[in-house]
């Protein structure tokens, strides 16, 4: 790394809680600095303690941090929760709930969970659920914090997922030849019958691409109710923006229909990095977040931890992309000077979590900087985190990730 | 506060962890801290119609720029009958309290 790489690093762990030597050199930064406020951490119905940015619209991250992504699954109860909208139903009768498949179609369905059981084929996919806007609290280490909800690296997680294929669906109703968009619609509704509804549209040749399903299960359960029961689209290898929970609509459409939450909400800087100059307002062409982005993160140990010299540890976290497959992960332990591999562990197929780890017994006291970032198979690598490109939106976030540890 | 939250994990934790819901789930109800005086009722009245105050506590301190196109949001896109005055109330008692007057970083 070059100086200048480095004092961004260095007032990085500033405003992270660290020490406080650097201040003068970091005066820019501090503006950043998001005010301390300790978040209640609240068990919510079928999960454990999670911290709780907000309960309405309910907006979960797990209690146990980084912790989390040592492993490749997720478990259900520790899985993230991001909603859109104040109400969310809190109780779904099946004997009455409904999956309607309508619009350009030649045959309208209506689906009870129990139909997509037992009349089309059931389907299993190991996928990475991110929100675009995980991690986007980090953008304000080397840029200027951008809007939305500051997640760190806790709005993902990894889950089998089990249903039915969309284009299964799309063939027994019976896709029109004018038909052009899949309209996508969940049970959740604003406060006000004028907010717009949270409503997702793709593009009809992408809603029929073979690993996109309906799922009604997850990690082997029905899925919890905060994450979308009992049915949610999964799109493996994309952003979850358009994973729509508690899935009750699915509307062919001729034309595309126009919508704040497909037009406004979920954009990027319409441009070959999907970046704009720090600071910049809205004021860019836009295009929706898609694919994901390779990224890995570190899930042990944990920032500021203390470790005994010569003790042996195992760093280990997860690594993945938009699904083209982990190729390599590596590991710093000298702030970026040196890289060496990291071992890969199971693989549970290209849209999941490729968890790795990289065994090392410390010798010498003092404060390192651990890195761990990751290629695929495309040769798509992480950032540093002073090369990222910023958005006004804070999506997309991948930059290199780092834990602070003191060897004593 | 901490006595509700307390309470609201206990009376849940006995329910939490199985798969199958047979009666409606109970969601918490989590009481973030507002700062009180000008004019916070305003802000209670209005903000909270859509979303807990987790939202704006969320965000760290901002400048008035960020705030009053915050509340434009709200009211351009997502609809919220909020009267052009009461819309400066907002912005006025949110800069104070949760931001900064400065309109550029420092």
């Amino acid at each position: 790394m070059d100086k200048f790489s480095r004092r961004n690093f260095l007032s990085a762990g500033l405003l992270l809680g660290a020490s406080s030597v650097f201040a003068k050199e970091t005066t820019k930064t501090l503006v950043n600095k998001i005010p301390e406020f300790i978040l209640p951490v609240v068990t919510f119905p079928e999960k454990k303690p999670m911290k709780t940015i907000s309960d309405r619209p309910a907006l979960l991250a797990s209690n146990r941090g980084r912790e989390l992504f040592t492993e490749a699954i997720t478990p259900n109860d520790q899985f993230f929760v991001r909603w859109h909208l104040p109400d969310m139903p809190t109780y779904i009768d099946l004997n009455e709930f409904r999956l309607e498949v309508k619009g350009s179609v030649t045959t309208p369905l209506s689906l009870s969970v129990d139909d997509l059981k037992s009349k089309f084929e059931p389907t299993e996919i190991t996928a990475v659920l991110q929100c675009g806007g995980n991690s986007r609290k980090y953008y304000a280490v080397t840029g200027q914090a951008t809007h939305g909800v500051q997640w760190d690296h806790d709005a993902m997680g990894c889950a089998v997922w089990k249903g039915v294929r969309l284009k299964d669906l799309l063939a027994h109703a019976g896709v029109k030849n004018s038909a052009k968009w899949v309209g996508l619609n969940g049970l959740e509704k604003p406060a006000m019958e004028e907010t717009p509804d949270f409503f997702r549209e793709m593009e009809i040749k992408e809603a029929l691409e073979d690993q996109i399903i309906v799922a009604y299960s997850m990690n082997g359960e029905d899925l919890p109710y905060l994450n979308g029961f009992p049915l949610r689209l999964v799109i493996p290898g994309h952003f979850s923006d358009s994973w729509v929970k508690m899935l009750s609509e699915i509307m062919v459409m001729d034309e595309y229909r126009p919508s704040f939450f497909m037009d406004v909400a979920y954009t990027v800087p319409d441009n070959d990095c999907e970046c704009v100059v720090s600071g910049s307002d809205f004021e860019y062409k836009r295009k929706p977040i898609a694919a994901m982005k390779v990224k890995s993160v570190i899930g042990y140990p944990l920032p500021e931890s203390a470790i005994k010299k010569g003790s042996r540890i195992k760093i280990a976290g997860v690594a993945f992309d938009q699904g083209k497959g982990i190729k390599e992960v590596m590991i710093s332990l000298d702030s970026g000077k040196s890289w060496s591999a990291a071992k890969l562990g199971e693989d549970h197929g290209k849209f999941a979590f490729r968890p790795w780890s990289y065994d090392w017994e410390p010798k010498t006291k003092g404060d390192y900087t651990i890195m761990v970032r990751a290629i695929n198979r495309i040769g798509n690598i992480q950032p540093m985190p002073d090369e990222i490109g910023w958005n006004a939106g804070g999506y997309q976030y991948n930059a290199v990730d780092h834990v602070n540890v003191k060897i004593v | 506060m901490k006595k509700k939250l307390l309470l609201a994990s206990l009376l849940l934790s006995t329910s939490a962890l199985f798969a199958q819901v047979s009666k409606p789930i109970e969601m918490p109800y989590v009481e973030y801290p507002m700062i009180k005086g000008d004019h916070d009722e305003v802000a209670q009245q209005y903000c909270l119609i859509c979303h807990s105050w987790g939202y704006v506590l969320n965000q760290g301190k901002k400048s008035r720029p960020y705030w009053k196109g915050t509340v434009q949001k709200m009211v351009n896109e997502f609809k919220a009958p909020i009267q052009k005055e009461d819309q400066q109330t907002i912005i006025n008692y949110l800069v104070k309290h949760y931001g900064y007057e400065a309109t550029s970083e420092h």
